[in-house]
């Protein structure tokens, strides 16, 4: 497959103001776009997911590291790279509130290089696949939550470019539009051939939109897999213990040592165990207090569970090596 | 140059747009402009020399008119900076692969295009209601204006460099009007190391020909010189400071704060 971003060994760090104690907010991030594919990046807040984004985009210089767009390196040829790249970045202010939707729209081509009369049509088209022509002549001040948000990305599409990133593009939206919204970025995918970034907490919409994913966390990245796989690889790994008897402490404390994701509710215990050996091992902390095993199942997991999973997993080898 | 030309049409109509839709703030400022030219031209006649009537209206009006173009395009590339980033849009702008500089310097033509339109109006509609005419040699101060106007651009791009970076500067930008209404009224005569100055040459030529119905002939060459060189060295390093404050915003991610 080709490569249309590729980020390299990025770094970047931040002094915070009161403290100046400098914080990396990203550390030695790498990975690839591939043409023609929907991204997912995730991340926990505060993990370097923004940072990544707007070093992309080319609105923050990293203090090392690159990405290139098409080849176009966004900091140094940072004006090229931008042809190739539009962005519906977080929050609902990405348009002018007292502009009406089509006056956006044209004002942004316009600040693209591209002229009104050369962008009619795609404006009719965009409106109609959008379903905001009935709201083109409505301030936008006046539109719904939804509405602009689809409007935003109407304006990065308009722009025509190869990639669109978007930040959170279903934050704050109810589920009806949200469901609108993923199925207009499929309809978008599969018609228009765009390579789409986004960056989102909503997990459904990473299952059902996503082909690959890039999770960051503290700054690194911790899985840069096929959602289908790291589904896969986790319930290849999920078990759930079912017991008659209660854990004792003993035990607890050997299931936590032994197993950084785990979960015990009531008789249940829900383990992903890394190595096939470790499901012995949970079998011998059951034994040793002599506790009932009524049933052993391999547990089904969503991608939210994953990213949970892997998440948890990051911060407990970070907390191993911090204390080794 | 066509993209460039679609820069600036977005913007003009973008900033037509606003001034329709914030009609209450465009009335007052079209109100304001009409009654100080009228106030100008009917209130000088009755209170200054009838001799020297003539004259001081053209200096005065003169004055005015430059001061005003001076203030939008110095304060308007800051404040351009300052709303943008209130609004949430700043960044969006800073998307656009034509260049943020290229957006400033559309907006400030589209806003040199919209004010200067309803300004000459006004001032052409005050001199019909008071019946007094001013004399314009438009072939002459046209030229001279556009040449000043860059090197007035240069120091917008300045104060829209610090903006970037320091945002809240609405203060300073307001303290700014007083000098520069200092730089406008005093004469070259009075002050001529304010020949360095930005802008001051070409106000001064201005003035001259307004006032004392100077011609092409009667600048010297060491004159116009001075005119080109001080708008040319103004924009230069405007735009280089604007740059490298873009440069200090975009490693220290200072442009979605506010």
């Amino acid at each position: 497959m080709e490569t249309i971003i590729e980020v390299k060994e990025l770094h970047k760090k931040y002094k915070k103001r009161k403290t100046k104690e400098i914080v990396k907010a990203v550390d030695g991030v790498s990975f690839e776009v591939y043409r023609g594919e929907i991204l997912g990046l995730l991340g926990p807040n505060g993990a370097g997911k923004t940072t990544t984004i707007k070093s992309i985009c080319g609105l923050l210089k990293p203090n090392g590291g690159s990405v290139h767009i098409n080849g176009y390196d966004s900091d140094k040829q940072r004006l090229k790279a931008l042809n190739y790249i539009s962005a519906v970045l977080e929050g609902n202010r990405n348009l002018y509130w007292r502009l009406t939707a089509r006056e956006n729209l044209e004002y942004f081509a316009g600040n693209r290089g591209v002229g009104r009369k050369e962008v009619k049509q795609k404006v009719e088209d965009l409106l109609i696949l959008f379903n905001l022509k009935e709201k083109e002549n409505e301030l936008v001040s006046s539109l719904s939550r939804g509405m602009q948000q689809k409007l935003a990305i109407a304006v990065a599409l308009l722009a025509d470019t190869e990639v669109i990133l978007l930040d959170e593009p279903t934050l704050g939206l109810d589920v009806e539009t949200s469901y609108e919204v993923r199925e207009l970025l499929k309809r978008i995918v599969k018609e228009q051939g765009k390579t789409i970034i986004i960056s989102t907490h909503d997990m459904p919409v990473v299952q059902e939109l996503c082909e690959r994913t890039v999770i960051i966390n503290n700054g690194k990245v911790v899985a840069d897999e096929k959602v289908e796989n790291l589904i896969k690889l986790f319930e290849s790994r999920a078990y759930c213990f079912t017991v008659s008897d209660e854990l004792t402490q003993q035990q607890i404390t050997a299931i936590k040592s032994h197993f950084p994701i785990y979960e015990i509710s009531d008789q249940q215990i829900e383990i992903t165990i890394e190595r096939e050996n470790d499901l012995y091992i949970m079998m011998d902390i059951l034994k040793s207090e002599q506790t009932n095993i009524e049933k052993i199942d391999r547990t089904s997991v969503d991608f939210e569970q994953v990213f949970m999973k892997l998440i948890k997993e990051g911060q407990e080898n970070d907390r191993a090596l911090a204390s080794s | 140059m066509i993209e460039l030309w679609h820069l600036v049409s977005a913007n003009t109509r973008k900033e037509f747009i606003e001034l329709k839709r914030y009609f209450p703030n465009t009335i007052s400022m079209i109100l304001t402009f009409y009654f100080i030219f009228l106030a100008m031209l009917l209130g000088i006649n009755v209170i200054g020399d009838p001799q020297q009537a003539d004259t001081n209206i053209q200096y005065v009006i003169v004055n005015y008119v430059i001061w005003f173009f001076m203030l939008m395009t110095l304060q308007g590339l800051g404040f351009t900076i300052l709303i943008e980033a209130q609004r949430g849009t700043l960044e969006q702008l800073f998307m656009s692969p034509k260049g943020m500089w290229r957006i400033l310097l559309a907006r400030i033509t589209a806003n040199f295009f919209l004010n200067g339109t309803i300004v000459i109006f006004l001032l052409i509609l005050s001199m019909f209601t008071a019946n007094q005419w001013l004399y314009f040699r438009v072939d002459l101060v046209l030229p001279i204006f556009f040449i000043t106007a860059i090197g007035m651009v240069g120091i917008g791009f300045m104060l829209a460099g610090l903006a970037i970076i320091v945002k809240q500067i609405q203060s300073f930008l307001q303290i700014l009007q007083f000098i520069l209404m200092g730089l406008t009224f005093v004469p070259l005569s009075v002050a001529p190391y304010l020949i360095f100055a930005p802008f001051v040459k070409g106000v001064d030529m201005i003035r001259q020909v307004m006032i004392h119905g100077y011609t092409w002939g009667d600048f010297t060459m060491i004159d116009y010189s001075a005119l080109v060189l001080n708008s040319i060295f103004y924009v230069a390093i405007g735009l280089y400071i604007y740059m490298k404050s873009e440069n200090v915003a975009m490693e220290k991610g200072l442009l979605s704060q506010y």
